[in-house]
């Protein structure tokens, strides 16, 4: 086989592997996520008038971008009180493996921070 | 495109997995015959009899009804007689939620604290239609629903300590400011979330030790369902939910409203 072809078939498993787990994250997200923190992640579920503490607007750059990826990777897997927020977040440790985690962590900063990713900021 | 390709054989995959599943011959134990094949003829196109529970979310997504194959870890038998002759809706936003939100919401739509939110629609905001059994097809029906017992290991262990008593009021604090299960679960009627099961039938619909053991580890019974378990809840609260959602079920909710 042609080098050049190597190559070219490295990139597109790579670019393959990469939509895998950015659609792994969404399918994720909407299952698990939207039914508090809504269809469009702006804390607007369907589960809202049932909650005296509303669910994290995840497009609220201004709040988000004060929380370091540590923090909202905490919040996911141990759930609220793990970051000094409400028990009305749960916890997901025991849904979710760690690099399933880490993706929704990723995940969340699409949806708030876009322009700040292509920046190159680091969130820690 | 190649995720497209992958999920048009993952279908016709799961195709193949339905028609192995229809086929394959399942594990009642020592059922009447009569009441197999009615389930089979008339309850398997909706409700899965065989398992396992969806293991993807893509699967899960295709669950049209709740999985029956371990009734007879779950429902209490005198409950399957009475709401097989009178089906009600269980679940506020259906089996499956997302296929009944909606973000676009009608003019009328209230807002809670400046935030219009996502609202049901579709057939969920209708009573439910279910198929109607009369007592003594429901008698022979529960009969072979409560002989499927594959879950057997998962309720062995539990046992329901009714020496821990709680009130109504303290046993809504914990479901609710507690542990936050009221933003998923009703507690009475139209009081509580939409994408979980109504819990005030849920004492005398579900054994003790399906609860206990649901509500520590939901993904035991349904790998990819969307509530989160609670490892780390101390036994006590457990204890004393399950005694609580017992109580509940004895209230009469059609008397309040
Ligand atoms: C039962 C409803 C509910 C579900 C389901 C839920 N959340 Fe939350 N979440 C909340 C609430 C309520 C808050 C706000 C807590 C507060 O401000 O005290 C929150 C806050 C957050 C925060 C912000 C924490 C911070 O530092 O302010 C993150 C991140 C988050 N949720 C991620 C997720 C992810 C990811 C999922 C899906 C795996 C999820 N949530 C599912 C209710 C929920
Ligand atoms: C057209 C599809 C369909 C058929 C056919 C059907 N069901 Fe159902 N069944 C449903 C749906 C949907 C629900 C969920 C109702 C809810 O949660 O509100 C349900 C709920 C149930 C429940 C309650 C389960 C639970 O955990 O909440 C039982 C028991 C049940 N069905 C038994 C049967 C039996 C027995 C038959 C055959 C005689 C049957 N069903 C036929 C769709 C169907
Ligand atoms: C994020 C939403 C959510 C939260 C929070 C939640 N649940 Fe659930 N719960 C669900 C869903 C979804 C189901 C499965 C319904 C089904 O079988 O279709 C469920 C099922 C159950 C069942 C079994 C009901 C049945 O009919 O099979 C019990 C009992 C239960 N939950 C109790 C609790 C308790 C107690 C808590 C709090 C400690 C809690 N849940 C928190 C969503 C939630």
């Amino acid at each position: 086989m042609h080098p050049i072809n190597l190559i070219l078939m490295g990139f597109f498993f790579l670019g393959f592997t990469c939509s895998l787990h950015a659609e792994e994250a969404y399918l994720n997200y909407k299952t698990y996520c939207m039914q508090c923190h809504g269809m469009h992640g702006k804390g607007d579920g369907v589960n809202v008038p049932a909650m005296n503490v509303l669910p994290r607007d995840h497009s609220d750059n201004k709040y988000m971008m004060t929380r370091t990826n540590t923090e909202i990777y905490k919040a996911i897997k141990f759930g609220g009180p793990a970051v000094n927020k409400s028990v009305k977040m749960p916890a997901w440790e025991d849904t979710f493996t760690e690099e399933e985690i880490q993706q929704l962590v990723g995940h969340i900063r699409t949806l708030c921070c876009e322009q700040e990713l292509v920046r190159g900021v680091n969130f820690r | 495109m190649v995720i497209e390709a992958i999920c048009e054989v993952e279908m016709r995959y799961s195709f193949l997995v339905l028609i192995l599943a229809l086929f394959a011959a399942p594990v009642f134990a020592g059922a009447a015959e009569g009441g197999e094949q009615f389930l089979r003829t008339h309850c398997a196109s909706c409700h899965d009899l065989n398992g396992p529970a969806p293991q993807t979310i893509r699967q899960l997504w295709k669950r049209d009804a709740p999985d029956l194959f371990y009734a007879g870890n779950k429902y209490r038998r005198e409950w399957l007689v009475e709401w097989l002759q009178k089906p009600v809706r269980i679940r506020p936003a259906g089996v499956n939620y997302l296929r009944h939100i909606n973000s676009t919401p009608p003019k009328d739509q209230k807002k809670k604290a400046g935030r219009q939110y996502d609202v049901l629609w579709g057939e969920v905001l209708k009573p439910l239609k279910h198929v109607r059994l009369d007592r003594k097809k429901a008698e022979m029906v529960a009969d072979v629903l409560m002989s499927m017992v594959p879950n057997y290991a998962l309720t062995a262990n539990e046992k329901l300590d009714t020496s821990k008593k709680v009130t109504l009021d303290d046993g809504e604090v914990l479901i609710d400011k507690v542990h936050g299960c009221l933003s998923c679960h009703q507690i009475e009627p139209g009081y509580g979330g939409y994408t979980g099961a109504e819990l005030y039938t849920a004492g005398k619909r579900l054994q003790p030790a399906y609860m206990l053991s649901y509500i520590r580890h939901p993904k035991q019974w349904d790998p990819k369902i969307w509530m989160p378990g609670y490892p780390k809840m101390p036994e006590e609260d457990l204890q004393k939910i399950v005694n609580y959602l017992i109580l509940l079920a004895k209230e009469d909710f059609n008397a309040s409203n």
